[in-house]
């Protein structure tokens, strides 16, 4: 494995069993991410993209093969050890955003550091400046209903920066927004990729994807590089 | 996560859905609510009566009767043709025995029919007499007891019967007046005259030829005495006690005999009537004694002992209060047991309860594990969504409890007082019992959240992201 390789994906397989049928989501797939690299992975519908999506966030695990995050090997670790995972190194964004309704901004970009033990008082002061890093530092104590859509992206944002991560993975990040919010969600992205943090970016979006450093084909569950 | 987060996430949820979560806590109030209820006035009534028996002393006292079946409380008097008499001899015998520190001689005084004081008449019930020497505790509220140096004359009646006589909130005024006894027409003890008697009877007879024996209707006597103290009717209503030497002469069968008849070839003559003196009492033997013995652990022994020894009846009442106070026992099985069958219910409206607000949550349940949540940790959070809830219905279910004591404390006083009992405020809710329950209902909400928090922690994370 190359020194400065984030993530690494070595022989990866994932099959569901759909009743006698076996599916092959993901099919031998060997890929890396460099550190501070933007990656945008494509692929139409049911390419297996997401499913490539969750094994890097240590949401899924392979049925074989080896992912190795920061040099480290995922696929066969402890609930404990994935979920500190998806807590320390990883921060999330989700097309439909995935905000709690009935909490405000704040909480809702406190809710990883609640997992990750921080003091109250700590947790306020870091989702805060989380939130003001994202342009919405005036908008702490609204709840999601209140924002607009490219707001509430821009607060899951601040939420996937809480525990300061290493990765931030972007499922259809712009899925839900025009394209001149999808513009400024892209922006916003960029800038934190460029600050250091590595960012993949899941997306059927070829304009979004010719952003990237670097894109990678999904078909049938085989990487094209 | 810290325990502070734990507790406001839960706190959150259930202020979340407020509804649901009332309803699912006063299903838990109803079944705390009568498990404290049920549990704290078995309790405290058994601790009552056993108290109150400790406090006179009963618990060191054999009651012995001619009877050996008797149970204790249970004497109603004899005349059986097989039964040992409770002599004097007995008594004394008795008294001897290994741990008896004293016996007392009690009787029952038929044949009065009422109790007159002025004008007014009143019916008697019961009139007894026993050894004035403090074994047998009465509650004297006005004046004294009858005491071991009253030979005859004097007596004390039950307060209910002052209040007949209109001394209700004055008893006092009651103590030093005389009283009259009136006996039924047949007695013959002490205070009648038997000859004049005896010349009234045959005058009568020789009066109405032909007359059956039963139709001849003496007048009844009219005993007097001086009250000397009112006693409490809770103890024992309707009572007139008198000093045991003067039921003695009561029960005396004073008959007249002719004596000195001379017969000859023509027959007998009259004779001079005499008058010959029966101590019924010593004859017939007490209808019971009441044993004092030294501890209260040795009653049933020395019950037993009697029993044997002299082939008569003994109860201790502690033998007999333990079967009634299982009574008790059983009862608050009973009621527990449609607390805790309320609770049952209860803990299915949790798990129900806890099974929606997974479903409605399962998105959350994916974010928050995307984010770093471990399986246990969803886990915990929603065992202790459920706990408190539990928690909540047993703090509730105990307040609402406390107010139904509250409620009821004056009411059974008020009884109580009116039954001139001093004791106050009996049923209490104990530290165990407020204890209990909480942690019963919290134990209740902790096992019913185990299934819906393993079905939280064991969602998909993946899925559960993109739950619709």
């Amino acid at each position: 494995m190359a020194e400065n390789n984030v993530i690494e994906l070595q022989d990866v397989t994932k099959t569901y069993r759909l009743g006698d049928e076996v599916l092959n989501a993901l099919d031998n797939v060997d890929f890396s991410v460099r550190s501070g690299e933007f990656v945008a992975i494509t692929g139409p519908s049911g390419s297996g993209k997401s499913t490539l999506a969750n094994i890097i966030g240590g949401l899924d695990r392979p049925t074989s093969g080896t992912v190795l995050i920061d040099g480290s090997d995922l696929s066969h670790v402890r609930d404990r050890q994935l979920s500190d995972y998806r807590n320390h190194h990883i921060g999330f964004v989700f097309q439909s955003f995935n905000l709690q309704g009935t909490q405000t901004a704040l909480e809702n970009v406190m809710l990883p550091l609640v997992f990750a033990r921080m003091k109250p008082k700590e947790r306020k002061a870091r989702a805060k400046e989380c939130l003001e890093k994202v342009g919405l530092g005036d908008r702490l104590k609204h709840r999601p209903s209140q924002l607009s859509g490219g707001q509430r992206q821009r607060v899951a944002i601040a939420r996937a920066l809480a525990v300061n991560p290493s990765i931030i993975l972007a499922d259809e990040p712009t899925g839900n927004l025009d394209t001149a919010r999808g513009e400024e969600i892209m922006r916003l992205l960029k800038d934190l990729n460029k600050q250091g943090i590595t960012l993949v970016v899941i997306t059927h979006d070829q304009t979004i994807a010719r952003q990237a450093d670097r894109i990678i084909q999904v078909r049938d569950g085989k990487v094209a590089h | 996560m810290r325990l502070t987060d734990y507790i406001a996430i839960a706190f959150r949820n259930i202020r979340r859905s407020k509804l649901r979560s009332a309803l699912t806590i006063f299903a838990v109030v109803i079944g705390a609510t009568s498990i404290t209820i049920m549990l704290a006035a078995v309790f405290s009534l058994k601790g009552f009566m056993t108290k109150q028996f400790e406090a006179n002393g009963t618990f060191q006292q054999v009651e012995v009767s001619p009877q050996t079946d008797i149970t204790w409380g249970d004497n109603n008097g004899s005349n059986c043709q097989d039964c040992v008499k409770l002599t004097d001899d007995l008594a004394t015998k008795i008294g001897g025995m290994q741990h008896v520190v004293g016996v007392t001689r009690q009787t029952q005084v038929g044949q009065f029919q009422a109790l007159t004081y002025g004008n007014q008449k009143l019916r008697t019930q019961e009139m007894s007499a026993y050894d004035a020497n403090g074994i047998i505790a009465t509650q004297v509220l006005a004046g004294r007891d009858i005491n071991a140096t009253d030979k005859t004359g004097v007596l004390t009646i039950s307060s209910d019967y002052a209040d007949k006589l209109g001394f209700k909130h004055n008893y006092q005024a009651l103590i030093g007046k005389k009283v009259g006894l009136m006996t039924q027409g047949w007695y013959n003890g002490v205070g009648t005259d038997p000859l004049q008697r005896f010349n009234d009877q045959q005058a009568w007879f020789k009066a109405h030829p032909g007359a059956s024996g039963n139709d001849y209707q003496p007048a009844p006597v009219t005993l007097t005495g001086t009250i000397v103290g009112i006693t409490s009717a809770s103890d024992r209503n309707y009572v007139i006690r008198v000093p045991l030497d003067w039921a003695r002469g009561m029960e005396e069968q004073q008959n007249v005999m002719y004596s000195n008849q001379k017969c000859d070839r023509n027959g007998c003559t009259q004779g001079t009537p005499t008058v010959t003196t029966e101590d019924e009492l010593a004859k017939q033997g007490y209808n019971s004694y009441i044993v004092k013995v030294d501890e209260s652990s040795n009653a049933a022994a020395v019950a037993k002992a009697i029993r044997t020894n002299y082939k008569i009846g003994a109860a201790d009442a502690q033998t007999e209060i333990k079967s009634q106070l299982a009574i008790f026992n059983i009862l608050g099985l009973v009621l527990g047991g449609i607390g805790g069958i309320a609770l049952v219910v209860a803990a299915v409206g949790v798990v129900n309860t806890m099974v929606m607000s997974i479903l409605e949550r399962t998105r959350e349940i994916g974010v928050m594990r995307a984010v770093g949540a471990r399986r246990g940790t969803v886990s915990a959070l929603f065992t202790f969504e459920a706990a408190l809830l539990g928690f909540f219905g047993g703090v509730i279910g105990l307040g609402v409890g406390y107010g139904a004591v509250l409620i009821a404390n004056p009411i059974i006083n008020k009884q109580l007082s009116s039954n001139n009992i001093t004791s106050s405020n009996i049923i209490t809710l104990p530290i165990w019992l407020i204890l209990g329950v909480v942690g019963l209902t919290t134990l209740i909400g902790i096992l019913a959240g185990l299934y819906p928090a393993r079905r939280a922690a064991h969602l998909d994370p993946v899925e559960a992201l993109h739950y619709e």
